[in-house]
């Protein structure tokens, strides 16, 4: 198999989720509260989208498997897993843009300033932007070392993303508390390697 | 003109039925109290507003009810953790006749249907049709005193409970009226819902439905209710004082710190309606907050 078909195979297996969700819309299978189911699930899948990405370089360090041999290039797994970390994102904007804000500018940044979990959404949104954009073998070229420093802002926009999803919820922080755990195991597991 | 189930069948056949049913529940043969308890009551012309009622797949699958869990499906999932056998609610406090009610005696209280909208606080809303009677007529008969300036509402508290194993709240979940709202017409006590008893996830078997403030005012399974002096504390007020005030009245013009209030989204719905002054009641409720600043007092 090419690469590029194993690329390609990959990046529909990520937009399984996406999938899912469009046939629960068309087949009005969203449950009582459509929009909030969207908007959780979208959310839910750009997290576990960037823990999966950040968890690639820890499962090199430690099972030194051969992605090559399984998969393809680590570098390529790891670019499919961010962008559609950043695809679930955009779907989770539109949902919030469209079905909440009911496409209204002034709505949409009346929301952005007065709620803190709005802005650190939007915050952690932008942040990806320039990530998605830059993560071609081209720029990767043209931005030399400095790639490596840009694309560590996936850390911040992580922890953002999570912190957006905990001051969200009204009083059950289970949910959010995993998802922080799971990323500080990644954030320690990484410290202890750059040591 | 009034139509009523025991009007419809023939009285013999529907207490037989009863008896049926009651006797299938003693052996055990039908586990939900939702079959067993069929009630009577009378549609009331005055609260049957020409709204679209809400899909019943809906109201009874997505609650918040969270002694039974937090996500929106926990409560309809958990549902057979609630024991409702020989439920009894206390009404004591500054009265002069406390009393201890069965649910036969409050079933024996006139039963009405009214079509009431529903608004949540998390920004969704429904239209229900609750089945029960108004709180003034139970309060009436244990006799406030002139000291009783407030209702303090106390539901089941019950280790078996999945959601009261953590202090997600400060359980017994707790809410309060202060007396004219709850001597208020609308102010229902719901024992039934789309002509059905109350099923678990509900609040069964019996429940508070306060239509003009947002949701969790209107405590589930209650077991006691309080007359007191002072204005009590409810669970939410504990939890997060800045964001639940006592009165938590439907309002647009006043946000939630962390959303706002102005719209809503019907369940089922894609698309927002406008929220309106006190869901609606307006008419009826705005009198009892008069000169009240409601930012203040939200």
């Amino acid at each position: 198999m090419t690469t590029a078909l194993k690329v390609f195979l990959f990046s529909l297996l990520c937009s399984l989720p996406a999938w899912d969700l469009a046939w629960r819309f068309l087949n009005d299978e969203l449950g009582a509260n459509p929009v909030e189911f969207l908007e959780h699930h979208t959310g839910d899948w750009t997290i576990y989208f960037l823990l999966l990405t950040l968890s690639i370089t820890p499962i090199q360090k430690f099972f030194k498997p051969n992605w090559n041999r399984w998969l393809m290039p680590m570098h390529l797994v790891r670019r499919v897993l961010g962008l559609s970390a950043f695809g679930y994102a955009l779907l989770h904007l539109a949902t919030y843009l469209v079905f909440d804000m009911g496409l209204s500018l002034t709505d949409s940044v009346n929301d952005i300033i007065e709620r803190p979990f709005i802005l650190i959404g939007m915050v952690s949104l932008i942040l990806l932007i320039p990530l998605a954009i830059t993560s071609t073998a081209s720029w990767q070229k043209r931005l030399k070392r400095h790639w490596q420093t840009l694309h560590k802002a996936i850390y911040t926009l992580t922890f953002l993303g999570i912190l957006h999803y905990a001051l969200l919820v009204k009083a059950d922080l289970f949910q959010p508390l995993i998802y922080l755990s799971l990323f500080a195991i990644l954030m320690l597991l990484r410290i202890r390697f750059d040591s | 003109m009034k139509l009523t189930e025991n009007q419809v069948t023939d009285q013999n056949l529907y207490l037989n039925r009863r008896q049926f049913v009651k006797s299938l529940t003693a052996a055990g043969l039908l586990g939900t109290p939702f079959i067993a308890n069929a009630l009577d009551f009378s549609k009331n012309p005055d609260y049957q507003p020409r709204l679209k009622l809400t899909d019943p797949e809906h109201a009874l699958h997505y609650n918040n009810f969270y002694e039974l869990g937090t996500s929106k499906e926990d409560p309809f999932r958990n549902a057979d953790k609630l024991n409702t056998d020989n439920w009894k609610v206390v009404i004591e406090g500054e009265c002069s006749k406390p009393t201890t009610f069965d649910m036969d005696d409050l079933l024996k209280l006139e039963q009405e249907e009214r079509i009431y909208r529903f608004r949540c606080v998390e920004g969704w809303s429904m239209v229900v049709p609750w089945i029960g009677f108004p709180l003034a007529k139970l309060l009436k008969q244990v006799q406030p005193t002139s000291k009783a300036k407030f209702v303090e509402f106390v539901s089941i508290e019950d280790s078996n409970l999945p959601g009261q194993r953590f202090r997600i709240l400060d359980w017994p979940y707790r809410e309060g009226l202060r007396m004219d709202e709850a001597m208020h017409p609308l102010t229902l006590m719901a024992t039934g819902i789309y002509g059905e008893a109350l099923p678990n996830q509900n609040g069964a078997p019996i429940r508070l439905v306060v239509p003009w403030k947002y949701g969790f005012k209107s405590s589930k399974s209650i077991v006691k209710i309080r007359l007191v002096e002072k204005q009590p504390f409810s669970s939410w007020m504990v939890a997060t004082p800045s964001e639940y005030g006592f009165y938590s009245n439907v309002n647009p013009n006043v946000s939630h710190p962390r959303w706002s209030q102005a719209k809503e989204r019907p369940l089922g719905s894609f698309f927002k309606q406008k929220t309106l002054m006190f869901n609606g009641y307006e008419n009826e409720v705005a009198g009892l907050y008069k000169g009240m600043d409601l930012k203040k007092y939200f």
